[in-house]
């Protein structure tokens, strides 16, 4: 499935891979606007995210990405990058 | 410091991952039988190298013991370490849960190859598939301090933390540097070593050691103080120690183990074996000093055991120069022939050895040597039932670095 948005659930299952960090996807959804250390991520775990998402859609993503603070404002900035991108 | 009643540096908590046993009561049993854990080496990539016997920790599964978001940050030399430090803190009784004084709990390790395995996977992502393909993580689990900072911040401890990068000796550095945090007022340090040096790009890396031994043959491959010495095998894992005020473990009620009684170090180049002679007996002399020690006080040496001629003849002279005609007379151990030279935590290994041997008043044997060549009453075959009260820890790095440490037994004697 090709797909220019990124879905929580999609970004918990790379916050496992990446990370290490094992959070449901819902929860996600609900704390979207908590800070991701309080999820147990760190600015590395981040890091790993974007080259993550950089390779699976085969672009770069805004230098601003590995600082987002929150899931929501990550979510937000990744989607609208690929979305101007498509 | 001998004199010194309060702030000494007592032993209250062991973890050992080792490759004749993952838990301290393993790790004593198979060191007190002689059990020789040596044998071709099986990790993958390994196969077509000359350096073919090694001691590995057989069955070790990191994911039955550290958390998922610690493992993808860190090397197999951090699992060991953060495995050996859980094990020496539940043995503390400090075990489960955050600290209840954060400050006062600190880190100190000793490293000497970091996180080859690690470094070598990312290493071909990116010449495999790019720069873009290598981790973030990269950046910090082959570093040597990577054993420290994961232990810390797993435990929540924020005291002062360490790494000492001393080569093979390193190993007894760190516990010294334990015993002086601890002196000058932190409550509890984490103290010791871990190694995985048995990966392809670790393995490559030793590869250019005279010292090491090519031998095929598990028994005949490590046979210090002989005259058939070959050089040393390598070994993985390690040993943690919980190292805290004498008066705090006693305020706490939990039993003394040992006591760090003295450490001095020396230096005196990478490959000059002879010259260790002299760095030896001065670092022995340094800790007997420290420790209000007479060279008869010693009642039992785990030696070096470098298993290189112009070395074992070294470090056998150096025993007699600094302890005189009690040299020739005190029993002499090298556990580690049964599962090969940890770099820095094959002295931190020792340690664990010297104060189980003093706990059960038995000096264990030095596995697969006979026919010792030097004048050393060496203890071969079985276990000598003796009464131990004080223990003096030997090591040298293939570098050039010597250490000696005095243990002494704990509880009544202690005080």
């Amino acid at each position: 499935m090709i797909t220019t948005e990124v879905t929580f659930d999609e970004l918990a299952a790379l916050m496992k891979k990446a990370a290490g960090i094992t959070v449901d996807p819902q929860e996600l959804r609900q704390s979207a606007e908590s800070p991701f250390d309080s999820f147990g991520l760190d600015s590395l775990g981040l890091l790993g995210i974007v080259g993550e998402l950089e390779n699976r859609y085969g672009r770069s993503l805004p230098p601003d990405s590995e600082r987002c603070k929150t899931p929501q404002e990550f979510l937000d900035l990744v989607n609208s990058t690929l979305k101007a991108g498509a | 410091m001998s004199t010194q009643r309060s702030g000494r540096a007592a032993i209250t908590g062991i973890g050992v991952v080792a490759p004749n046993g993952q838990r301290t009561d393993a790790y004593w049993k198979s060191v007190r039988e002689g059990l020789s854990v040596l044998d071709r080496i099986t990790r993958e990539g390994c196969g077509h190298m000359p350096l073919q016997v090694a001691g590995e920790v057989q069955g070790f599964d990191p994911s039955a013991l550290i958390e998922d978001r610690f493992l993808v940050q860190t090397d197999r030399f951090s699992h060991f370490a953060m495995a050996a430090a859980a094990l020496a803190l539940d043995d503390a009784g400090l075990g489960g849960g955050a600290p209840a004084e954060p400050f006062s709990v600190g880190v100190v390790t000793a490293a000497g190859s970091g996180g080859g395995e690690f470094g070598q996977r990312e290493l071909q992502k990116l010449w495999g598939q790019g720069s873009k393909f290598v981790g973030p993580y990269q950046s910090i689990a082959w570093f040597y301090a990577a054993s420290t900072g994961q232990i810390s911040i797993r435990g929540g401890f924020k005291g002062p933390c360490g790494v000492v990068a001393s080569d093979e000796a390193g190993g007894l550095d760190s516990l010294a540097h334990a015993a002086r945090a601890v002196r000058r007022g932190t409550g509890t340090m984490l103290a010791g070593a871990a190694e995985a040096p048995l990966a392809p790009y670790s393995m490559v890396c030793q590869l250019g050691y005279p010292e090491l031994s090519t031998v095929a043959e598990p028994d005949r491959a490590y046979r210090p103080f002989t005259s058939s010495a070959c050089g040393f095998v390598p070994a993985e894992g390690g040993a943690l120690l919980v190292v805290e005020d004498e008066r705090k473990a006693v305020e706490r009620g939990v039993p003394v183990r040992a006591t760090l009684a003295g450490h001095a170090a020396t230096f005196t180049s990478a490959a000059r074996w002879a010259d260790s002679r002299e760095g030896l007996a001065r670092a022995i002399r340094g800790a007997l000093d420290e420790a209000g020690c007479a060279p008869e006080d010693i009642d039992v040496v785990f030696a070096d055991a470098m298993g290189v001629p112009e070395a074992d003849r070294a470090e056998a002279q150096a025993i007699g120069d600094a302890l005189g005609g009690h040299g020739r007379r005190v029993p002499v151990t090298a556990p580690k022939t049964g599962i090969g030279r940890a770099y820095c935590a094959a002295p931190v290994l020792d340690t664990v050895a010297a104060v189980l041997a003093m706990e059960h008043g038995q000096v264990p044997p030095t596995p697969n040597v006979f026919d010792v060549c030097h004048d050393l009453d060496l203890v071969t075959e079985r276990a000598r039932p003796a009464e131990l009260r004080t223990a003096l820890v030997l090591s040298r790095g293939l570098m050039g670095s010597n250490a000696a440490l005095v243990v002494r037994r704990g509880g009544e004697s202690a005080r």
